[in-house]
């Protein structure tokens, strides 16, 4: 909304009469000319004769120049933009009720505004002031201050997840002008949304003997409110209310402890509707973690649903009879219950097997529910307990058996009664058939679930037929006879299954059904409780409930202000400033406190107290806003073209031609330097790659195998065909495919991305430095592996050790820690890994594989294959390897085997690929051959 | 913000002795210039090209009856049958007038030039003076040289005008000692009003001799380059102008220029001299060649470089 614009010293403003007297000066004063010499002058002035110089400023540049100097005057009389009126009128003492509930919070700064605008206004006036918020303690007091005062009152006040008490409130502000001589003005800064006290309020009013009756309220808020939560079997289920002028659709999200989305949806109010109820189909594992429910986008309390253990997942008991078989657990009684409980239940499992211990341990741990599945006779002091559980809201869940058939005349703890002994069906001596279960009926608290066509039942305890039978059967055979039966309780209920837990009397343990139906009954367990969680349900009752965290007006968590007082039996039921919404209890066990009551509606305030009128206004939506500075950038901006035309003018500015001089291309490139500055700098982005980045995920996307670049020409072709025909070679032969074969500068590149260095010996080739040395050695010692070939093999075998290569190669291996080596050992997994091989030859065949030294030997002879653990960090061979394996683009070998044995070639390319299985699958492959004895030892 | 233009440096009246003994200092530099600028032109100097009056050797040509028996070559016509008769070139002296318009205009250089004006014209005027003395004519300047054949004739006009430099020099010359059958290079930028140059024109034409008009153009003058608000100066008057946009008026400018020119061009033309126009961007040398082409005669080369409108 923009408002009128005021002038704060308007005095100024008598400058722009000056406007006149400098546009005279500007159109006298024209830019100074450049002055330059020119003979032919004469010639010039021919064309003056025709021309009009222009000796005055063009009228555009004049306009420019007053606009700017308009411009500063203007910003220096300060205009504001908004200047606040008159709010209140009267001479009496200004009262001032200000709302800081719930839905106070998205317009707060606006209240704050409103009331402060009030507050100046009445200190202007030399009025007193007394301000009360309506979510304030029942200590608080009002009194009747000067302006200062009440603005610093004004701003301790927040807004609180409470529910505002306007008439507690006037209350006390007309108790504070009781002395006063005039009467008072009230200033009613409300949230336009209806509390209980509507009445009393307007009695109040109208009695209260006021000068005026001033009204600032947001119309047509807009507000959606959560009012309640219900975690029902279909999906777990939020109750929404609305303002009419609000939006008719809402988007709810589901948070858990930490704050993470946990489902999402959206609902739509029907049209005129002020309700809705938003499902969410929320697997049940998860239901347990929400802890907050929100509604986007609305920075109030009311939006935020704060969930307790009475929403939480149940805890169940399981009580048996038997002490089930460890060893046989399909035939425990609670098998099935706790399987089909477990994934939305806590389950609490005897510990002594002693039911007059485990009963009261039990039931001191608060379950929801006690399972207890063929339990004939209960001991007393369980029994006791039993029942005050049962009055307080537990359901008992029983299931029959041969023990409680026998006991089933005197046990309390039965929905119906039961018939002594039990009932067979299609047994050997009966002619009836096993029954199906029938269909579930629609009052039942199965509806709904699909009766189960495969499940039979051979045998049943039943009910003697009476009037209440009918009632309370839950589920029922096909020939009518109870299956399940249920009564409340007290506060709770008990349920009777009429088969056992487990799957002999009938196979309904084992059909989804039961699942369901047991899913069913923790539901119903659930809602027996209304109000408190089972788990405070006995402390609440003694002992307050320190604050845990509390709603701030925003929707959010914060740690609990000073004002906070634990939650105990005297507490208000609705929040309010003592007691404001919030989780109360420990971290362990808690109660929700929510702003909203379970099917409170969201109407609109409107004070209409008998004879007193009331003047409504709308909140002071803007701040007073200072102009001044945005007409000083604009004279600025002015100033910047006034200058860029004066330099056009002058002709240091082209437009369209290529700039002759180098001043103005500066000036432009200064220009968009600074703009770029003023406007790109938000662009810019948090870029955190590196050169050489995509290297890296190259070289890790695939497996390589990377070869030393000696600086030999020759041998590095060789060796890149090589490793490249061996990876063709794998490609076909085996499941690891390795990409194209890398060439490495063991100076510079990381050797850490690759399993195998081959490093061919060229005497010719650069010796690698020190630092390239030590690379190579942080290398093996981190796990790589380099395959040192002499190629030497016919010159001179790497044992003779005098070529060339060899020298080089000791020269090298001179600045590593070589560990001990020896010939690869016939039972080496190097020549098991992929192909059996006995040795290793290249172009060559003569020389030995070198490898890392095995430990000790233990001279198992049955062992195939040595242990050892690693694999060796250094290979070491004469055969010229990579020429063997050397292939041209066609697939034809680029060079010669030695001995001409075309077998050899074949053999070169197998000791590649043991090599490579040998680098990537370690010793592995010396347990696989283990396998036989394994599976033998397996097999017991 | 520096100018376009630039007063180039000259004496004024009260600094008479010390601009003349700067100039002093400076013309054996001119000279030198000069001497090397025409150097470049000797090389296609040839002289009459028809035998004539002269010293050196032309052609040996058969004797014809009624000749007169002294200009037999006997050495020759001893080696065959013929009796030959030796030819010389002719080598008639002309006479040649060098003027150099000295006047303020001149003292000025633009920063796109080379040099100003005037030490082009005083270039240009002393290495045709410099060619014609070496190719035998006689080189005069009206008011300060008569007409003297000397192979120094550069160094004398030097000489002269070294004297004369201090002294303003914005009348036209004297042209009492002209005759007719002789040529006259004027240098000068002809900036006077165009009625006045016609006139001196038509002046010389009554003198008789063939006029070769040489305008010096500085390039600040010729293509105006002048943008925005600006103050025009004239040296000689003192007459400021401003103009607005300065760069309005180039099209205008130009164009009168032109046909200042053009008026020029037709005059001398008419007169059967001719008009160059040496640009101090451009080289001298360039100027010297078309002048060397005009003044022996050349005519394809004329006709190629006198083009109208043409501005070499």
């Amino acid at each position: 909304m923009i408002g009128a614009i005021g002038f704060t010293f308007p005095a100024v403003l008598a400058a722009l009469a000056l406007l006149p007297l400098i546009w005279w000066l500007l159109r006298l004063i024209p830019p100074r000319p450049q002055t330059e010499l020119f003979p032919p002058l004469r010639i010039l002035a021919r064309l003056v004769k025709k021309e009009e110089t222009p000796a005055k400023s063009p009228w555009w540049l004049t306009a420019l120049r007053l606009g700017l100097t308009a411009l500063v005057i203007l910003a220096l009389a300060r205009p504001i933009l908004n200047p606040q009126s008159e709010l209140a009128s009267g001479d009496g003492p200004l009262l001032i009720l200000i709302d800081n509930d719930w839905s106070a919070a998205p317009d707060w700064d606006d209240r704050v505004r409103t009331a402060q605008a009030l507050i100046a206004q009445a200190g202007d006036q030399g009025r007193p002031v007394a301000l009360a918020p309506t979510v304030a303690g029942p200590a608080a007091t009002v009194q009747l201050t000067d302006a200062g005062a009440a603005a610093d009152m004004l701003g301790a006040i927040e807004p609180i997840a409470g529910r505002a008490d306007r008439d507690a409130t006037l209350a006390r502000l007309l108790a504070a002008t009781e002395t006063a001589d005039a009467p008072p003005v009230l200033a009613m800064i409300d949230t336009g949304l209806a509390e209980p006290d509507g009445e009393a309020l307007n009695d109040r009013l109208a009695g209260a003997g006021l000068d005026g009756l001033l009204r600032f309220s947001a119309t047509d808020r807009d507000l959606v409110a959560i009012t309640a939560a219900d975690n029902r079997t279909d999906g777990f289920a939020l109750s929404l209310a609305r303002t009419p002028a609000a939006a008719e659709t809402a988007s709810v999200a589901l948070y858990d402890s930490r704050e993470r989305l946990l489902g999402r949806g959206e609902t739509t109010f029907e049209a005129g509707a002020a309700e809705t109820i938003i499902t969410f189909d929320i697997p049940f594992e998860l239901r347990n973690d929400i802890a907050t429910a929100r509604i986007d986008g609305a920075p109030h309390a009311g939006a935020a649903f704060l969930l307790d253990e009475n929403n939480r997942r149940r805890r169940v008991a399981l009580l048996t009879g038997l002490a089930g078989d460890e060893a046989q657990p399909l035939l425990s009684p609670l098998f099935y219950i706790s399987r089909a409980l477990a994934p939305f239940a806590d389950l609490i499992e005897p510990r002594t097997g002693d039911l007059s211990v485990d009963v009261p341990e039990m039931i001191d741990q608060g379950p929801a529910m006690i399972v207890m599945a063929d339990i004939g006779v209960l001991p007393a002091a369980a029994a006791d307990r039993i029942d005050e559980w049962l009055a307080a809201g537990g359901t008992l869940v029983r299931f029959a058996g041969p023990r409680l058939a026998a006991s089933a005349q005197d046990d309390p703890y039965l929905p119906v009664t039961l018939r002594a002994g039990e009932r067979a069906l299609g047994g050997a001596l009966s002619w009836s058939e096993p029954q199906a279960v029938a269909a579930f009926a629609a009052e039942s608290p199965f509806a709904g679930l699909e009766a189960p066509r495969d499940v039979t039942v051979t045998r049943q305890i039943l009910a003697q037929p009476d009037a209440d039978l009918a009632d309370r059967t839950w589920a029922s055979l096909a020939d009518g006879t109870p299956l399940v039966t249920g009564v409340r309780r007290g506060e709770g209920a008990i349920v009777l299954f009429h088969v056992t837990a487990e799957a002999t009397w009938s196979n309904l343990p084992i059909s989804g059904t039961f699942v369901d139906m047991l899913r069913r009954i923790t539901d119903f367990a659930r809602n027996t409780e209304p109000g408190q969680a089972p788990v405070t349900a006995a402390a609440e009752s003694t002992a307050a409930l320190p604050p845990l965290r509390i709603l701030r007006a925003d929707g959010t968590l914060a740690i609990p202000p000073a004002h906070v007082r634990p939650l105990d039996a005297e507490a208000d039921a609705r929040p309010g400033f003592e007691n404001p919404a919030g989780l109360y209890g420990t971290p362990e066990g808690f109660v929700a406190r929510n702003v909203l009551a379970r099917d409170e509606t969201l109407t609109a305030f409107a004070p209409a107290p008998p004879g007193l009128d009331v003047a409504e206004q709308s909140l002071v939506a803007e701040d007073e806003a200072d102009l001044s500075g945005w007409l000083f950038l604009a004279a600025f901006v002015l100033l910047i073209a006034d200058t860029l035309a004066v330099l056009w003018i002058n002709g240091r500015l082209s437009f369209g031609t290529a700039p002759r001089r180098r001043a103005p291309a500066s000036a432009a490139i200064a220009l968009a330097a600074g703009l770029v500055v003023i406007f790109g700098a938000g662009t810019s982005r948090a870029d955190d790659t590196r050169p050489g980045d995509d290297l890296i995920l190259d070289a890790l996307e695939t497996t390589r195998i990377a070869y030393v670049l000696t600086g030999d020409r020759t041998v590095d072709e060789t060796t890149r065909a090589g490793i490249d025909g061996l990876t063709r070679f794998l490609a076909s032969r085996t499941a690891f495919e390795p990409g194209a074969p890398v060439g490495l500068d063991i100076e510079a590149d990381e050797l850490a991305f690759y399993p195998l260095i081959y490093f061919p010996m060229s005497a010719q080739g650069d010796m690698p430095s020190e630092t390239a040395v030590a690379r190579l050695d942080a290398y093996m010692q981190n796990g790589g592996t380099i395959l040192f070939d002499t190629r030497d093999q016919l010159t001179g075998s790497f044992t003779d050790g005098a070529t060339p290569e060899t020298e080089r190669l000791r020269d090298i291996l001179g600045g590593l820690n070589v560990p001990p080596l020896e010939p690869v050992p016939p039972d080496h997994v190097l020549t098991k890994a992929f192909y059996i091989l006995d040795n290793f030859p290249g172009r060559y065949a003569g020389s030995p594989l070198w490898v890392e030294a095995s430990a000790l030997d233990d001279g198992r002879a049955d062992r195939p294959v040595r242990t050892g653990d690693g694999v060796t960090p250094i290979m070491i061979t004469g055969n010229d390897l990579a020429a063997a394996w050397a292939l041209d683009d066609a697939g034809r070998p680029l060079h010669a085997i030695a001995t001409g044995d075309p077998l050899q070639r074949i053999y070169a390319f197998r000791s590649g690929v043991n090599i490579m299985m040998y680098m990537l699958t370690g010793n592995y492959k010396a347990d696989q051959v283990h396998i036989p004895a394994l599976l033998e030892r397996l097999g017991q | 913000m520096a100018t376009i233009g630039q007063r180039s440096e000259r004496a004024s009246q009260a600094h008479t002795l010390q601009r003349a003994r700067h100039r002093a200092s400076l013309v054996p530099d001119l000279l030198v210039d000069a001497r090397r600028i025409a150097n470049t032109v000797m090389a296609g100097w040839h002289g009459r090209r028809r035998r004539g009056i002269g010293e050196t050797f032309w052609q040996y040509r058969p004797y014809q009856a009624g000749e007169t028996l002294a200009r037999i070559d006997w050495r020759r016509s001893a080696r065959d049958d013929q009796t030959y008769v030796r030819d010389l070139e002719w080598e008639a002296a002309h006479t040649v007038w060098i003027w150099v318009d000295l006047s303020p205009s001149m003292l000025f250089q633009s920063r796109g030039a080379r040099t100003s004006k005037e030490e082009r014209a005083l270039i240009v005027a002393i290495a045709m003076a410099d060619l014609l003395s070496h190719a035998g004519e006689r080189v005069g300047y009206p008011g300060l040289l008569r007409p003297r054949a000397s192979r120094n004739g550069a160094e004398r006009l030097a000489t002269a005008l070294m004297g004369d430099l201090g002294h303003p020099n914005d009348d036209w010359p004297p042209l009492t000692m002209v005759r007719r059958f002789s040529e006259m290079l004027i240098v000068s930028d002809f900036l006077r009003p165009v009625e006045e140059c016609e006139a001196f024109l038509n002046d010389v034409a009554q003198h008789g001799p063939r006029p070769h008009l040489v305008e010096v153009a500085d390039p600040a003058e010729e293509d105006f380059p002048y943008k925005g608000r600006t103050e025009f100066l004239d040296p000689e008057t003192g007459e400021r102008i401003t103009s607005g946009r300065a760069q309005d008026w180039q099209s205008d400018y130009t164009e009168l220029r032109a046909a200042r020119r053009d008026a020029l061009r037709q005059r001398a033309h008419a007169l059967g001299g001719s008009f160059t126009v040496s640009r101090t961007d451009r080289l001298a040398s360039e100027t010297l060649v078309r002048l060397h082409g005009l003044m022996t005669g050349n005519p394809e080369e004329v006709a190629a470089t006198d083009a109208p409108g043409d501005s070499p």
